[in-house]
């Protein structure tokens, strides 16, 4: 029999090359590696000193990967229960386990929806503050579900070379061919999974925007907007006011700190994943100062910021009405705000940036929320 | 006397959980990543601790082919990164790739001293890498501080570092996780 060492070494070596073949985009051949890997990495199971606790715990994680990866899950779900279910298995393994317990779920549930799915989702989890592992206040996850949702339409907007919608929801075309699911995903936090459903009108993705291209570009989009270096927004939206709809959109998802502190975003593929916290939020603000052109105000305007509810909100008449202390700040001049931008803030706390002029008119500079 | 070099040449011949094909992989991928910014040779400043270390890396101009072949930035980021940080912690700490485990999202490296026995992974250590193609230095300190704070708020009782690689800035980051932060 096979010692673990080289068990391992042997697994070690199909997974490298079920990777490599995987981001090749062969995934048949990817799958029958991952499938021999993770028949190797059973056996070194099988073949460990028992008292070799954290190698033992190490290879029992590796080897239900390997099988989830092979999608192979009820073999995964086994081999996780059986190991979940020894009381020396040390606390880290046991997280691990759990989070791969909930993958396959999720993964089983998708088979068992009769919903195709295309590939290319994106992870989110929302985490610190009032929210906790598996549940999270339901305004919070609502919101940035809608602003994912529309962070999502905006990008087929934006690789489709359509020009800026400054008004209404995305075309029909765009929501029904890029309907957005929710599933849940693996705990740790407040965990889903957004993925693509596949659309009745099958030649919508062509090979130049295909599923994969828009999760991905999302993904860039997000990591760009997030950099104190701004080239990297530069490079990847070229389009100034497409720029600064994807700043804005970025704020509404990261924390002010009062009722979360990060949220993550990743791909299924792995990588590094992008995580928006206060500090993230500070950057965007500050690229969103930068973007702000420079207008004349009469010497005797007065810039001010107001915290209240967003009570009220018209688009087509070009004014918003914020409740502070009771009474209605009626603030007009609306200019570039968006529907899908401002629409999630309503009966929320904001922050509003104004100008009153001399006459007393408020005009509108920004919106954030507050909360 | 101290080598202010830092070598990704080779890195299979010091890492013994690397193959010659990883190590070789791992190495085209950072020429890659440092050459959309930088000409050879260049300084790196490796951060542990409150300590600073600067490396002179000297690094292959990758020709077409290489291009190509490591064309996806997300995965040549994250691939270059891995062997950045497993030079760089050779450098400053004398721990080499002993053993890769699968995860959820990818695969983990542990590390160990060099000469460890490779027949477990009881005294091994988790390296966590992150790659960033173009953020400042701002932007590295701030995942680093991101990687340790998750790590802190986990239940994880293995012992871990953090290593974020910088290819524009030409820093990395190395902390412990968890309870050793």
């Amino acid at each position: 029999m096979s010692s673990w060492a080289e068990l391992h070494k042997a697994r070690e070596e199909a997974a490298i090359k079920a990777e490599a073949i995987s981001r090749e985009g062969n995934t048949p051949q990817a799958m029958l590696l991952y499938v021999q890997a993770a028949e190797l990495e059973h056996q070194a199971l099988a073949a460990i000193d028992p008292l070799k606790i954290r190698t033992k715990a190490i290879t029992a994680v590796s080897a239900v990967a390997l099988w989830y990866k092979a999608a192979a899950y009820e073999r995964a779900e086994q081999l996780a229960y059986s190991v979940l279910a020894d009381p020396s298995i040390p606390a880290f393994a046991r997280k691990d386990l759990r989070d791969l317990v909930q993958a396959i779920w999720t993964e089983s549930s998708k088979q068992a929806a009769n919903v195709g799915f295309l590939p290319g989702q994106v992870l989110v989890s929302v985490k610190g503050g009032e929210v906790i592992t598996g549940g999270a206040p339901l305004d919070l996850i609502v919101e940035k579900v809608q602003t994912i949702q529309a962070m999502f339409y905006r990008t087929v907007e934006f690789i489709k070379d359509l020009p800026l919608r400054s008004r209404g929801p995305a075309p029909r075309d765009i929501q029904e061919a890029c309907r957005p699911w929710l599933f849940q995903a693996a705990p740790g936090s407040y965990q889903f999974a957004v993925a693509i459903q596949e659309p009745e009108q099958l030649d919508f993705f062509s090979k130049q925007l295909g599923p994969e291209l828009v999760a991905q570009q999302f993904f860039n989009i997000l990591k760009a907007t997030a950099s104190s270096d701004p080239q990297q927004l530069e490079a990847v939206v070229p389009k100034a006011e497409y720029r600064k709809t994807f700043l804005k959109l970025s704020r509404n998802l990261a924390p002010t700190g009062k009722n979360f502190e990060s949220i993550e975003f990743r791909t299924p593929a792995g990588g590094a994943p992008i995580s928006l916290t206060t500090e993230a939020r500070t950057v965007i603000n500050q690229a969103l100062k930068r973007s702000q052109p420079v207008t004349a105000e009469s010497a005797d305007a007065t810039a001010e910021e107001h915290v209240g509810t967003l009570r009220a909100v018209d688009l087509e008449k070009d004014w918003l009405d914020v409740l502070i202390a009771g009474h209605a700040l009626h603030v007009v001049g609306l200019e570039d705000a968006m529907d899908d931008i401002i629409g999630p803030m309503v009966n929320k706390t904001v922050k509003v940036s104004v100008v009153r002029t001399a006459k007393g008119v408020i005009r509108f500079r920004d919106i954030e929320l507050d909360e | 006397m101290t080598d202010l070099r830092l070598t990704l040449d080779g890195l299979h011949e010091r890492h013994p959980g690397l193959t010659p094909a990883l190590g070789e992989s791992y190495s085209e991928a950072a020429c890659v990543c440092f050459s959309r910014h930088h000409q050879p040779p260049v300084t790196l400043t490796l951060s542990h601790g409150t300590t600073d270390e600067l490396r002179v890396l000297n690094f292959s101009v990758p020709d077409a082919r290489v291009q190509n072949a490591h064309a996806n930035e997300t995965d040549a980021t994250e691939t270059g990164a891995y062997g950045v940080s497993l030079a760089a912690l050779e450098a400053v700490a004398g721990l080499v790739a002993v053993r890769r485990a699968e995860t959820l999202t990818g695969a983990d490296w542990y590390v160990a001293t060099n000469g460890t026995d490779s027949e477990d992974l009881e005294s091994c250590i988790r390296l966590e890498v992150s790659g960033m193609n173009a953020g400042t230095s701002a932007d590295i300190r701030r995942r680093l501080r991101e990687k340790v704070a998750q790590a802190g708020r986990g239940q994880s009782n293995l012992p871990a570092i953090a290593a974020v690689v910088g290819f524009k800035v030409l820093e990395v980051s190395i902390s412990p996780m968890g309870d050793g932060a």
